[in-house]
């Protein structure tokens, strides 16, 4: 990684804390395509952000200078480092009153780099990257502007949206120290009221990820697209990797909200798998249950939570920002996983939501997801707050008392073995997935597997 | 006729059976005994080999798709042999040969490789969670985003692999040859590296560096 670079920077605060980064591969396209979605965004979104962008050389910022023209009219401000490379403080867009442009030395470390930030109070993401240098590419030195290859990572956290962008105005203190005291003040002023406005659905800016991902899938097959390029797989899969990374980036963005519950995601999804081998369920079967268990908070049906313990505020900007089920549809190959959660607020006596199925009407997968995620929060609840260390065993009573009514009771056995086996040791590995390395979560092979499996094993 | 017999389900002992080139698709043949049968070419599409005893068996070029294999496939001749989409969780395939095969989707968790030879084997994107990987020949095999955390690979011969976005979690890879290996942006925390053989690797964006 180059030293001294924001990536680099980010990385070291980053390396030795429970969460390093979670870096990736990407192509030039997908980079493209993620960053196109990321900054259209803005023109849907409810508040005016602050962008800083850092182009690789000059005339990238030109081709997407008409482009950040109409951003900059739904923007507070918008930053972007590049290095001086053919006119663009010609180009109109440079003229803005809220467009500021640093001419960076080509020595600069971070005149290598690819990013974008985007912070408003109701809108945070970002992309962090850097080309692979002549060195690392080796023998395989792209011979192709497709064939461009970037590492790095993106995501929609605040906090390290926050902290990035901290490290890139600290940097052009170097070079133009006024507009960087005027955007640090602009970025105190937002962060101040950032969490007091509804977040802007996730779900829209995720399905416009996704969306805008496909499209540039299509765009590679289109026979103008350079025809000597044989790696057009390569390129699909990282398209689709990435159109996964946006739904598990989305869940751990839903997790990490939850102060008093931020596992809940990996614990579900760990207990899930445990729970298909005590069950004997097929091996596709499992994964599909595990990606399940992975994404259950994103397909939450919009009621209210009785999770007492969020800040009164939290629960509000929850429950009218949900992300609903339906919008894991826009990756086909996540369909099935789409049928599971949106009936995972089913009940086994037919009171549950949203069809009143009952029974084995619904979908096994969805009995699991159901009884696990409402497990996993007891346990939790259990263990913050109740003086005893039987949390397992209490929560499962709790459960134990709505079998029948709310619970599948074969289900609660499978369930007590399973607390069983985690009151002997057996632990839940809080096993953070790697969210770049979707590919092994994806099924893409899932044609007769989307039908969703209600018999009984 | 024997096959007849197989699918009924009722008898299970059948060591030594030849069966090439005949099909079995969609069968219930858990614990069968086909211990040393000729199956080359055998197609057993979506058929349960579970608890099967298939030890040196022949299944050169056998369709083995979507089945649940979780058998004894200790020595067994998979050459070829279609495994996409099988279920080989905790599997023994100790000594198994499996050049050529296919294995897009199938899941390996736990299984047991060591001494298998897998050489030149795509297995991007394959789950390979907690496998017995120890001393096993990776030579130039894609692993790309396959899911290796947890898997013991002591002595394997990893060189000249394709480990790019592999997650390597708490791996076991001491004394492994990652010669020319390609680790880019892999996840290496908590594996273990001492005495592995790492030249010419490309190892950007890996804990190592960081």
């Amino acid at each position: 990684m180059l030293e001294g670079s924001i990536l680099q920077r980010l990385d070291e605060a980053h390396c030795h804390s429970k969460q390093p980064l979670n870096l990736g591969v990407y192509y030039k396209n997908t980079l493209v395509a993620l960053c196109h979605a990321l900054e259209d965004f803005i023109l849907d979104t409810h508040s005016e952000p602050i962008s800083i962008a850092v182009f690789q050389r000059g005339k990238w910022y030109l081709e997407e200078a008409d482009r950040y023209s109409d951003l900059a009219d739904k923007s507070e401000h918008i930053t972007i480092l590049t290095c001086p490379d053919g006119g663009f403080q010609n180009h109109p867009t440079s003229d803005k009153a809220n467009v500021e442009l640093v001419e960076i030395e080509p020595q600069d470390p971070v005149s290598q780099e690819w990013h974008l930030m985007i912070i408003s109070p109701t809108y945070t993401a970002m992309v962090l990257c850097q080309e692979l240098s002549d060195d690392d590419y080796g023998d395989n030195k792209p011979k192709e502007d497709l064939e461009r290859k970037f590492y790095g990572f993106w995501t929609f956290e605040p906090e390290l949206v926050r902290e990035a962008i901290e490290i890139t105005i600290d940097h052009v203190k170097g070079y133009r120290p006024e507009l960087a005291e005027q955007l640090s003040e602009k970025v105190a002023r937002m962060s101040h009221i950032y969490g007091l406005r509804q977040r802007d659905d996730l779900d829209a800016v995720v399905s416009q990820v996704v969306k805008y991902l496909q499209n540039s899938k299509k765009t590679l097959h289109h026979p103008e697209t350079a025809s000597n390029f044989q790696g057009f797989k390569d390129l699909d899969e990282n398209i689709v990797s990435n159109e996964m990374q946006a739904f598990l980036r989305m869940a751990q963005l839903l997790d990490a909200t939850d102060v008093s519950n931020p596992m809940a995601a990996s614990e579900v999804a760990s207990m899930a798998e445990a729970m298909s081998q005590l069950l004997d369920l097929p091996a596709w079967q499992a994964k599909r249950l595990y990606l399940s268990g992975l994404l259950h908070r994103v397909g939450l049906p919009d009621v209210t939570r009785e999770n007492k313990q969020s800040l009164a505020q939290e629960q509000a900007l929850k429950n009218r920002s949900t992300p609903k089920a339906s919008v894991l549809r826009v990756m086909p190959q996540l369909e099935a996983v789409s049928k599971i959660l949106i009936h995972q607020r089913e009940a086994w006596d037919g009171s549950g939501i949203p069809a009143g199925l009952a029974y084995d009407a619904i979908p096994l997968e969805s009995r699991i997801i159901c009884l696990l995620a409402d497990f996993q929060q007891k346990m939790k609840a259990y263990k913050q707050y109740s003086k005893d260390d039987n949390f397992l065993a209490r929560a499962l009573e709790d459960c134990q008392a709505l079998a029948g009514r709310r619970y599948d009771p074969k289900l609660l056995d499978a369930l007590s073995l399973l607390v069983m086996g985690m009151q002997q040791g057996m632990t839940l590995q809080g096993y953070q997935p790697k969210i770049a390395t979707g590919m092994w979560l994806v099924n893409s092979n899932a044609a007769n597997r989307n039908q969703i499996v209600s018999p009984e094993p | 006729m024997i096959l007849d017999t197989i699918r009924a389900g009722k008898e299970k002992h059948f060591p030594g059976v030849d069966l090439e080139d005949e099909e079995l698709t969609d069968c219930q043949l858990e614990k069968i005994n086909l211990a040393g049968a000729n199956l080359a070419g055998t197609d057993f599409s979506g058929s349960n080999l579970k608890g099967a005893r298939l030890d040196g068996a022949n299944l050169l070029g056998a369709d083995l798709k979507m089945t649940d294999l979780r058998a004894n496939l200790l020595g067994a001749n998979l050459m070829q042999a279609d495994l996409s989409n099988a279920d080989l969780r905790g599997s023994n395939l100790r000594g198994a040969n499996l050049m050529g095969a296919k294995l897009a989707q199938a899941s390996l968790s736990g299984a047991f490789l060591s001494g298998a030879n897998l050489t030149g084997v795509n297995l991007k994107g394959v789950d390979l969670r907690g496998t017995d990987l120890r001393g096993v020949n990776l030579n130039s095999a894609n692993l790309k985003g396959a899911n290796l955390s947890q898997a013991d690979l002591q002595g394997a011969n990893l060189s000249e692999t394709n480990l790019e976005e592999a997650d390597l979690r708490g791996a076991n890879l001491a004394g492994a040859n990652l010669t020319g290996a390609n680790l880019l942006v892999a996840e290496l925390e908590g594996s273990n590296l001492d005495g592995a053989n790492m030249e010419r690797a490309c190892v950007l964006g890996t804990a190592i560096v960081r």
